[in-house]
């Protein structure tokens, strides 16, 4: 890749040329886009670009790409379609993107600045409808706006709550001429995230602290937003607290470590559901109360006291009161805790040793685990997690959505940061092949594993064509059970074994290794448990294409532990119609 | 979640005179499911920023959560609550958009 070389300010050239000018002063190497009519005047200085583009099949694969793109670099992940369906493609992922606060922008063609609202060929209001779910986007009409509009979007989806940000432009604004000016300052009267933390709400967390007796770390995505693992690790081995991390931070605490208690929520472990209730405080950093963490909000953690540090002042109150509101950039929050901690333990040191008991007894009579299926057949859990133990904990997992992604949270030990990628608030399947894609294009050195299910598969599979043709070797695992299989697991459980239309059993159609091959990619299967360990050796040395492995596995495998949607955390199952013995814990 | 019981409270909200801000403004209310009582837009003497008045409903949620997720429009440059007695005066004279 040619190293970019700055445009001075000043200097004549067609709006589109301004637009491609913009993007590389951004610092933009990766781009995944596909073009159109109206964004067809940018795609000719793109042609001209250090930077990559990397043309999809499906806008809406490039958007997910730029996702993982961006959770795997900590960088603006940057996506480009045109007018109309090509801009609409990309609202999946941008949604997608603002409930899992990822720092995305996308750019779109408009339809000539004269001709919006006539309802004009592949005209759609795109700023409009992606208002609700991008951080802030624009419709640029002039040209001489274009790069401040392009400095502002990566501004603002870089800092603060990270998030996504639309940038629309018309036709005509990328023919005309125009001077190019970027901008030297950004000064946006209505944006001022607060990253420092108020010293007086550090000193009363560490007070309120202090005083507890059953505290927990409760960790949420933000922590991995703000790069603050290591100084998490160190704030919660000065405490010696019990963590849970949630869907979204898994791996912002190593999995191996003596006081993670593990996954928290619907499906999380009895120890890290039972930690978050029976507290007297949690120590939220970079979490929000989702309601798959809480389940039936006024039953969680009654007698938890609330210390909530976020980015976000929305978060605070949002779902739960905070005792104590600590808003600012979560690392830059640990940082200032860990002194003010240590001088408030030094005068009170509280001792968690019954607390920290109670929690290990937990985590050691209730461990994540599965039973093998009676006929012979794959489970599902065994095969991801060989996955995992063969692959390495550097490798970078993405999943898509349901059974297969909370088997992939759980089975597979998370060790660092940015190694665990799914669409955790949208809950979008079909995330995790073009996820995939992004990460290895972020990280070409790292092995980059697919967790995906058959129904997920079957809908954005088409982004391995652009993965065997641009040299993007990703490895794909369907965890194929013919089924809708977290779907059809609450039709087992809430609808009496109807299963109303979540079967994809049709006579092994699609056939998954023929499809990767007709798209350049190498096929594999396997539905024995003596091959389990040599197609996932055999798949981890193909190196120079992708690997799609179509694993069958047994089909009644379900999701435990589960806290029904709705119910009290307190009402967790350990398997079906199965409470944990709680009269044989001190608690 | 703190006020259960409706009560009203008005807000001055200084926005950047652009197309587009009173769609940010009635989406956020709507998609947050926020009520407004009342809402009116006018000039200031910048002709960069507008003035909007808005009457907010509050039932179910905290005064603080409709003016933190106001705040987050990049749009909203600055929130202030006025008194209930001047506020009734300004939207009275003012046409009413229900929510």
């Amino acid at each position: 890749m040619a190293k970019h070389v700055p445009t001075p300010n000043g200097t004549e050239m067609t709006g589109a040329t301004s637009l491609v000018k913009s993007l590389e002063a951004a610092g933009v190497d990766v781009m995944f886009g596909l073009p159109g009519g109206a964004i067809l005047p940018a795609y000719d200085p793109i042609f001209d670009s250090t930077i990559r583009h990397i043309l999809v099949r499906h806008e809406q694969g490039a958007g997910h790409a730029a996702t993982g793109y961006a959770q795997v670099t900590g960088r603006a992940g940057v996506c480009i379609a045109t007018s109309g369906p090509g801009a609409t493609n990309l609202v999946t992922p941008l949604m997608d993107a603002a409930m899992d606060s990822v720092p995305l922008v996308a750019i779109t063609g408009q339809v000539p600045s004269a001709a919006i609202g006539t309802d004009a060929f592949q005209e759609a209001d795109i700023r409009g409808i992606t208002m609700p779910f991008t951080k802030h986007n624009y419709l640029v009409t002039d040209p001489a706006e274009i790069p401040r509009a392009i400095a502002e979007a990566f501004h603002i989806a870089t800092t603060g709550r990270p998030g996504p940000v639309l940038v629309d432009v018309a036709k005509d604004a990328l023919q005309k001429m125009t001077k190019y000016e970027w901008p030297s300052s950004i000064n946006l009267a209505g944006y001022k995230p607060q990253t420092a933390p108020h010293a007086q709400a550090i000193s009363d967390a560490a007070a309120l602290i202090a005083q507890s007796s059953k505290p927990v770390f409760y960790v949420g995505g933000g922590v991995i937003k703000a790069d603050a693992h290591k100084e998490l690790r160190q704030l919660v081995e000065l405490l010696g607290a019990p963590v849970v991390t949630t869907l979204m931070a898994r791996g912002a605490f190593p999995d191996s470590h003596p006081l993670h208690m593990g996954m928290p929520g619907m499906h999380g472990t009895v120890a890290a559901v039972t930690a978050l209730q029976k507290a007297d405080l949690l120590i939220t950093l970079g979490a929000r109360f989702d309601d798959r963490v809480t389940g039936k909000l006024s039953t969680f953690a009654v007698n938890a006291k609330i210390l909530h540090a976020d980015i976000d002042p929305a978060e605070i109150g949002k779902n739960r009161h905070a005792d104590v509101a600590v808003v600012g950039d979560v690392k830059q929050t640990i940082v200032a805790l860990i002194p003010a901690l240590k001088a408030a333990l030094a005068k009170n040191q509280p001792d968690l040793s019954t607390w920290l008991r109670q929690m290990n007894s937990l985590k050691e009579t209730y461990p994540l685990g599965y039973d093998l299926p009676s006929d012979g057949s794959l489970s599902p859990q065994h095969v991801i997690e060989r996955i995992g133990k063969i692959s390495g904990t550097e490798t970078i997992f993405t999943a898509g959505v349901g059974q297969h992604q909370m088997w992939a949270s759980q089975f597979i030990s998370y060790e660092h940061p940015r190694t665990w990628l799914n669409s955790g608030g949208a809950g979008t399947m079909g995330y995790g092949v073009p996820a995939a894609m992004g990460a290895k294009v972020g990280a070409p050195d790292a092995t980059v594993w697919a967790i995906d299910g058959d129904g997920c598969f079957q809908m954005t599979n088409q982004e391995l064509v652009t993965c065997a043709l641009n040299n993007i070797p990703i490895k794909v695992a369907i965890i194929n059970n013919e089924s809708l299989g977290m779907v059809r697991q609450w039709q087992t459980l809430f609808y009496e074994g109807r299963y109303s239309n979540t079967s994809l059993d049709s006579k092994r159609v699609p056939n998954f290794p023929m499809l990767a091959e007709s798209m350049g990619c190498v096929g594999l299967s396997c539905e024995r448990p003596e091959d389990l360990d040599k197609t996932i050796e055999k798949a981890m040395s193909i190196n120079d294409q992708p690997v799609v492995v179509d694993f069958r596995v047994h089909r009644d495998a379900m999701v435990w532990p589960m806290v029904a949607a709705g119910t009290s955390n307190d009402e967790i199952m350990i398997a079906r119609a199965t409470a944990p013995d709680w009269d044989s814990q001190e608690l | 979640m703190t006020n259960t019981s409706r009560r009203q409270h008005t807000l001055e909200v200084l926005v950047e005179n652009a197309p587009g801000v009173l769609a940010r403004v009635a989406g956020l209310f709507s998609r947050r499911a926020f009520n407004i009582d009342s809402l009116n837009v006018g000039p200031t003497e910048n002709p960069a920023i507008s003035k909007m008045i808005i009457v907010v409903g509050v039932e179910g949620h905290s005064l603080e959560q409709v003016i933190a997720q106001l705040d987050k429009l990049i749009s909203v440059i600055s929130i202030k609550e006025i008194l209930t007695g001047a506020a009734t005066e300004v939207h009275d004279t003012q046409p009413d958009y229900q929510n």
